[in-house]
This record gives structure tokens, C-alpha cells and sequence, in this order.
């Protein structure tokens, strides 16, 4: 009897599994960018979800400039692995407060700026408006927003993108580049991170007096992430240190770092040019 | 055979004034203007004439004629743009409008009057359609403007037949009076003193000794006036490459039925232009209102465009990009449209197939995108980076209209690479991720005059020092523009944000008292 129990138990677990294997999976497996930052990555549960929206605010007002790097950043690794274009939308009155984007310095952070859209908007609404476009479009590997006011960036206009966004598969990245609190936000993004400059890993100077600032490196905090299997385990308090290695095109976790390497890195080495 | 239709709009300075009151246009009206220290009337209306007022007369006699008489400053400027607004109205009978100042329009109407069911039809069609908007007006054709314009304000008939023969033409028009060859006052005068009345008193007489009394031009205008020399028209705008358009015997007014429309109307743009295969650069869409107000919309193309359902999306946007400034009825239609018209302004040619980077089908892509975010917002404000051949911060990168030449760009990216060569074997040549509109001035304390700043403060907060790399020394292109030395620094402040400063001016060689500015930011 208990010999039956036990084959009629294993013929169902069997069933079972016959099901699971031939049935649609109840969440479709979804692509990833790697961050290349080993701790970020596995929080993310492989990187940055492709074919979604992300939000990036900053922690304080003067780390803005840290928030827009490190989107550039996100995008650079979107870019990385295809040969297609980005789409930066900004919102006049940011770059106004911010300066406008500088394509040698982009160059230098790893993204062509050949390959780059810059789409002007006069206010929030057209940025998102246009932001929104651009994402209904197969070929961009990211679209970059960057809007000055969250007023009219609420749940619905979240929606509206991530709607998009999820059609075409294309990465859509929100820079809220005003002053913002990540918790007071009602949205349907995937990930939320709220970005703080980091001290960089200091190289000494030649003279031995004040070192010299070694690449840029940013203090991340996932505030949000949506349903996923890590999405539970996440410390949405911690803030995480990674830095940016423009030559690589990725992150590397800032506290694994062996500072000797950094400074044989050189802050100045573009992306790809070597190899070419 | 080209047909000309002139168009002539006797009371058009007073009628721009009263045209929208029945009663206004009843009372006496008369514009006046200053000549020779002295007001006179410059135009009256039909009501003032009838007391006998005429231009020219001295304000205070024409007020002791007609006391009540109502009185307006000539306004040269408001009068041009009505009539350039009507010229702009009658190009919905052709597109081949021209202005015919001070108060009249010429049309090119080869081929379009059996629209309108011939051309007595059409003349009467333009003059009630003027009517109802409050103008006076009246339209004569014939085969040459200069006959058409003679007519129009001299003649009995207004219409000179098609193929009529010589001495018919000659028999017609040799009836009006010699004003209307448009000669100046002096030269009527002296043909009057000489017994030259009509254009036929000219015909049959020997030329020679008259030109040698009157002037050539006497006859320069005859033989216009005749056909014997061309005189063509300058239309106020060019006529399109291509063209598509609807006629609404009940105007439209919905929105949805006007972007119907225009979809309609590109498709059979499309096919037009798949036959010469060339593709639109620029698309204007007219809408012609039964109140006589017109709409153009336009809609520039960063590529050769013929798709349909593209250049319906295109003019969408224009839509509602127009609905952002009136949400309730965003192309202003009052009392409905009843002409759409569509028209490729300019064209390219159009291959199947351009090399690119991105492949064409995802370049097709990103060119939709393009313009659909510039028909909306403007196409000035998507842009790409052009890296210009300098070494000045400020002008190393300008944002260009992405849709002025795609041709351009693999120039720039090979520009560009050479560029960064040269720029990655210097350690110190990193540059900002944002650049500021412009260097911000700030308060900086270094330890030596020539060294690099300790602390310094920037809108107001103060930052400490923590790492810095620099001086990078930039020198102005003094062939070009002049400025100081800037020495450059990259600095990191104590709480791990990253700028990039400058040093205005060389210690004790350029200035005494070098100012510090920000002029980028680092990630």
C-alpha cells in the first residue's frame, strides 16, 4: 500500500512536471543587460530589464550631475552590445540648470556621440510626450528622459511608457533631474535607483600632495524593484558603491577594487577606440 | 493656351475696414492721408461716392459736402496684408497666384476653370465668394494678364474667348480706354492733348512718331496687351512639384474628417511620386476656409518621404501641436474648410536602398521618429553633436538639426575618431559630461596665485577640495576670437562630485587678479 502511495505520488510530481515543462511559462523570461557589477547585478536578478522602464533620481540636489552619469552610464551599457542609437530627451530648463551634454566628455564616458539623438523639449509634458515616441520606436537601445518636475510624471504617464517601452522592447531610462524624494514616487517602472556622487578612487598625485581623481564612481540604492525573486531580499536602504570604467563600458563593484588597477586604468582611455 | 484671370478689388481699403458690418458698409467711409501738409481722402467708399466725394479731395471740403462722413488713417501696411491674405485665399482656384498691388490679384488659371464649371462659372463663383466676405470685386480673363487686368477694370465683357482671332482681340480690347494699357497720369494726359482716347485710336497708327513723343513703354504695353510679348507672372508662392486636393461642396469641420482627409490626400501624393520616384522633403497642407481665412500647416522631412500613412502621422502631430496653444479646436476651423490641398513643396530624389550604419530599415525607423518628434516640437530642436575642429571648450561641439544632411554624419565620424586619437594620448584630456550654457563665475581660494583652488564656492555652497588634476592649459584661438589663457582643472570635492574649473588669464603676464570660473560637470 504504502509502496502504491509512494509510485502514485512520484506519477503525479511526474504529471506535474510534464505540465510546467509543456505549459507557457507564467512569467516570460525576460532579457537582461549586465551591469557588469557583480553585486548589482545579482540584486537585479541579472542586470537591468530590457524592454522596461527605469527611473533614476538623486540623492540631493548637487548630485544631479552624478544622477545624469549615471544614466549615461545605464545607457552605455544598453548601447554596448548593439550597434544602435540613443535618444537623449531633455527638458530645456534641465540642461539650462545642468549645462547641455558634451560630446567629447560623452566620449569619454563611453558613448559614441555620433550615435546619439538629442531631442530638445520646452517642458516636461513634451519630454515625456516625445519620450513616449521614442520608445514605441524598435531601434533606439535606450531612450534617456530627463525631466526638471515630476508634477506630470504620475502614474498614468508612467504606464504610458512602460506600455511602450514593453511593445518594442525598448529600454526606456527617466533621469528626474529635479528635486524629488525616490519614495514619494507612484509609478509602474521596473527598477527605481537613487544615485549619490562617490568620492572616486583617489590616485596620489605626482607631488604627493592632493591626489588625483580617479573615474567617476557613484553610491546606487535600488529603491524600488518590481516582482522578481530577488526583488524581496533587496536592502532598499543600502547604498551600494560602484564605479564606472569607461574603457570596459561597465561597472566594476567600487569596494572589490584593487586601487593599484585603477590608477594603471587612467581616468582618460575612451570606449572601444582602442581596439579599433 | 494660358489663360489669365485678374482680379480687382476697387474699394479694397475701405472695405478692409467695414467688411465685417452690413450697416458699416452702408454709411459713407473715406480713408485720408497727409499729402502736401494737407489731409485728403486717399479712397471712399461706394456710399461717400454717391454724395460725390472723390480721392483727392481736401478733408474739410468733403466734410462740409458730408458732415457725417466717417474717416480712418490710411493704412498702407493693413492694406497690403489683406490683399496678400486674399491672394493667398484665391490660390485655392489655382495654385499660380500672384499679388497685383495696390489692389488687385493675378491668376494663372491654365487648365483649372473647367473645376468650377467653366469660366464665366468662375467668375462668378470668385466675385460672389468676395462678396459675402464683404469685398468688392471684380474678374475679367484673357490670354495675356495685361488684356485680363484692362478688362477687369475697363471692360464691358469680362471674358476674352479662348482662340479668339487677332481682329477680334484687337476689336475688343481696341474699345477701353487708354488707362487701361496702365500708363502714369502724365503721359494720359499729354495722349489726351494729342486726341488719343481708346487703345484703338493706337493700334492702326505708325509707330515710330508717337514712341519718339510718348516714350517706348506706350508700346512695350500694346503689344503686352496683345500677346505680342510674353509678360509672365510672379506667383506669391511656387507653384508645388506635387499636388493633391479635395473640394467639400459642404465644408468640413471635424478634425477627424480633416486628418481623413489629408490621408486620402497623401495617398494620392504617394502615387505621384512613386512614378517620378522622388520623395518629399517638405509637405504643406492648405486649408482653405469658406469665411476666406487659409491654414497651412508644414511639415519638413529628414529624408525623402512618401509613405502614406507617415505623412498622415506627420501632419498629426502638426494637429496637435497646433491643440496645444487652442484645445478646443486646434486648427480654428470656424465655419468649416471647404479645400484641402496637399502639397510636396520640395523633393528629392528617392533610391530603394541607402547604405548606413544603422541599415536601412532601422534608419527608416529612426527618420520616422525624427520627424515625427520635429513636426511636434520642431525639427530644429532634434539634434545631433557635430565635433568641429577646435580645441576651445565652448565650440568643440555644436547641436545641429538631425535632418540637415544625413550625408554629413560619416564625415563627422571619422572626424571624430581622429579627434579622439589625438586626445586620449594626453592623461589630462578629460573633458565633462555636461558643459555649462556658460562659465559660471565663482569664488575660488587656491594656496599660490597660480595654483590650483583649495576650496571654492559655487551657487552658493561651498565645496572643500579632494582630489585635482590639472592645470590643462587652452589656449584662445586668437585668429579667431580673443579671450585669456584658461587653465583647467578637474577637481573632486569632498563629497565625491566632480567639476571642471577654470583660471582666467595668466598670472602677472595676462591679469593681476586671475578670475575662477565652472565651466562642466563630471559624473
Amino acid at each position: 500500500m504504502q509502496g502504491s502511495g509512494k509510485a502514485q505520488q512520484i506519477s503525479l510530481l511526474r504529471r506535474e512536471m510534464a505540465g510546467i515543462a509543456t505549459a507557457p511559462p507564467a512569467i516570460v523570461a525576460r532579457a537582461h543587460v549586465s551591469l557588469g557589477a557583480a553585486r548589482l547585478d545579482r540584486l537585479l536578478a541579472g542586470g537591468l530589464v530590457t524592454g522596461a522602464l527605469h527611473e533614476i533620481t538623486a540623492a540631493a540636489p548637487g548630485d544631479t550631475p552624478a544622477a545624469a552619469g549615471f544614466v549615461l552610464a545605464l545607457a552605455a551599457r544598453c548601447a554596448a552590445a548593439r550597434n544602435a542609437p540613443l535618444i537623449w530627451i531633455g527638458e530645456d530648463f534641465a540642461s539650462l540648470e545642468q549645462g547641455s551634454l558634451y560630446g567629447p566628455g560623452l566620449a569619454l564616458h563611453g558613448i559614441d556621440p555620433a550615435r546619439l539623438v538629442l531631442v530638445h523639449a520646452a517642458n516636461a509634458k513634451d519630454a515625456l510626450w516625445a519620450m513616449e515616441e521614442a520608445l514605441k520606436c524598435r531601434t533606439p537601445a535606450a531612450v534617456i528622459g530627463e525631466i526638471y518636475s515630476a508634477k506630470l510624471y504620475d502614474l498614468t504617464a508612467s504606464r504610458r511608457l512602460v506600455l511602450a517601452a514593453q511593445k518594442q522592447g525598448t529600454t526606456g531610462l527617466l533621469c528626474l533631474a529635479g528635486p524629488v524624494r525616490a519614495e514619494a514616487l507612484s509609478s509602474g517602472a521596473e527598477t527605481r535607483f537613487e544615485v549619490r556622487a562617490r568620492s572616486s578612487p583617489h590616485a596620489a598625485s605626482a607631488g604627493g600632495r592632493t591626489p588625483l581623481p580617479g573615474p567617476a564612481a557613484f553610491d546606487v540604492r535600488i529603491a524600488k524593484a518590481r516582482a522578481g525573486p530577488a526583488a524581496f531580499s533587496i536592502d532598499r536602504e543600502k547604498f551600494h558603491p560602484v564605479f564606472w570604467s569607461h574603457r570596459e563600458v561597465l561597472f566594476r563593484d567600487a569596494l572589490s577594487l584593487p586601487l593599484a588597477a585603477i590608477a594603471g586604468d587612467g581616468p582618460d582611455q575612451p570606449p572601444q577606440r582602442r581596439s579599433a | 493656351m494660358t489663360r489669365y484671370l485678374s482680379l480687382w478689388l476697387p474699394s479694397l481699403a475701405t472695405d478692409r475696414i467695414s467688411r465685417h458690418s452690413a450697416a458699416a458698409r452702408e454709411a459713407p467711409l473715406a480713408t485720408i492721408a497727409k499729402v502736401r501738409s494737407a489731409q485728403r481722402l486717399a479712397a471712399v467708399n461706394r456710399a461717400a461716392a454717391r454724395h460725390g466725394l472723390k480721392p483727392g479731395l481736401a478733408l474739410a471740403d468733403a466734410r462740409a459736402i458730408l458732415p457725417e462722413l466717417a474717416c480712418c488713417a490710411v493704412d498702407e501696411a493693413a492694406e497690403a496684408a489683406t490683399l496678400a491674405a486674399i491672394t493667398d485665399w484665391c490660390r485655392r482656384f489655382t495654385p499660380l497666384a500672384a499679388l497685383d498691388p495696390p489692389d488687385g490679384a493675378m491668376l494663372d488659371i491654365t487648365g483649372a476653370a473647367h473645376l468650377f464649371g467653366g469660366e464665366a462659372k468662375l467668375l462668378d463663383e470668385i466675385e460672389a465668394r468676395l462678396a459675402t466676405q464683404g469685398l468688392a470685386a471684380r474678374a475679367a480673363i484673357a490670354p495675356t494678364p495685361e488684356a485680363a487686368w484692362a478688362l477687369a477694370r475697363f471692360g464691358e465683357a469680362r471674358v476674352i474667348p479662348e482662340g479668339d482671332r487677332e481682329e477680334d482681340l484687337r476689336r475688343r480690347l481696341g474699345a477701353l480706354p487708354l488707362a487701361a494699357l496702365r500708363l502714369d497720369a502724365k503721359t494720359l494726359a499729354d495722349l489726351a492733348q494729342a486726341g488719343l482716347r481708346r487703345i484703338g485710336d493706337l493700334i492702326l497708327r505708325p509707330r515710330a512718331p508717337l514712341a519718339a513723343r510718348f516714350g517706348k513703354q506706350l508700346f512695350v504695353r500694346l503689344d503686352a496687351l496683345l500677346g505680342h510679348a510674353k509678360t509672365p507672372i510672379t506667383p506669391r508662392f511656387e507653384a508645388p512639384a506635387y499636388l493633391a486636393e479635395r473640394r467639400f461642396a459642404e465644408p468640413i469641420v471635424q478634425r477627424e474628417t480633416i486628418e481623413a482627409t489629408i490621408r486620402a490626400l497623401a495617398q494620392e501624393l504617394a502615387l505621384l511620386l512613386v512614378r517620378q520616384g522622388e520623395g518629399a522633403r517638405q509637405l504643406d497642407v492648405s486649408l482653405f476656409g469658406v469665411d476666406g481665412r487659409v491654414r497651412h500647416l508644414r511639415a519638413g522631412t529628414s529624408r525623402p518621404l512618401r509613405d502614406p500613412a507617415m505623412i498622415a502621422r506627420l501632419f498629426r502631430e502638426k494637429i496637435e501641436a497646433a491643440g496645444n496653444i487652442d484645445e478646443r479646436d486646434p486648427l480654428d476651423a470656424g465655419f468649416g474648410f471647404d479645400v484641402v490641398r496637399l502639397a510636396a513643396e520640395a523633393v528629392e530624389r528617392q533610391d530603394e536602398d541607402q547604405a548606413h550604419w544603422l541599415g536601412a530599415a532601422t534608419q527608416d525607423d529612426l527618420a520616422d521618429l525624427v520627424d515625427r518628434l520635429g513636426a511636434r516640437l520642431g525639427l530644429r530642436r532634434v539634434t545631433r553633436l557635430d565635433l568641429s575642429d577646435t580645441h576651445w571648450p565652448e565650440f568643440a561641439v555644436t547641436a545641429v538639426p538631425f535632418s540637415a544632411s544625413s550625408t554629413h554624419r560619416h564625415g563627422m565620424d571619422a572626424r571624430h575618431k581622429a579627434g579622439h586619437d589625438v586626445q586620449a594620448q594626453s592623461v589630462l584630456s578629460t573633458r565633462p559630461i555636461r558643459l555649462l550654457t556658460q562659465p559660471e563665475p565663482i569664488e575660488a581660494i587656491a594656496s599660490v596665485p597660480d595654483g590650483p583652488p583649495v576650496r571654492f564656492r559655487w551657487r552658493r555652497v561651498l565645496h572643500v577640495v579632494a582630489a585635482i588634476e590639472g592645470p590643462e592649459r587652452i589656449a584662445p584661438e586668437w585668429w579667431k576670437h580673443s579671450a585669456l589663457t584658461r587653465d583647467y582643472f578637474r577637481a573632486e570635492d569632498s563629497e565625491g562630485r566632480r567639476f571642471w574649473l577654470f583660471r582666467e588669464g595668466l598670472y602677472e603676464t595676462e591679469t593681476a587678479q586671475p578670475r575662477w570660473f565652472l565651466h562642466g560637470l563630471f559624473a
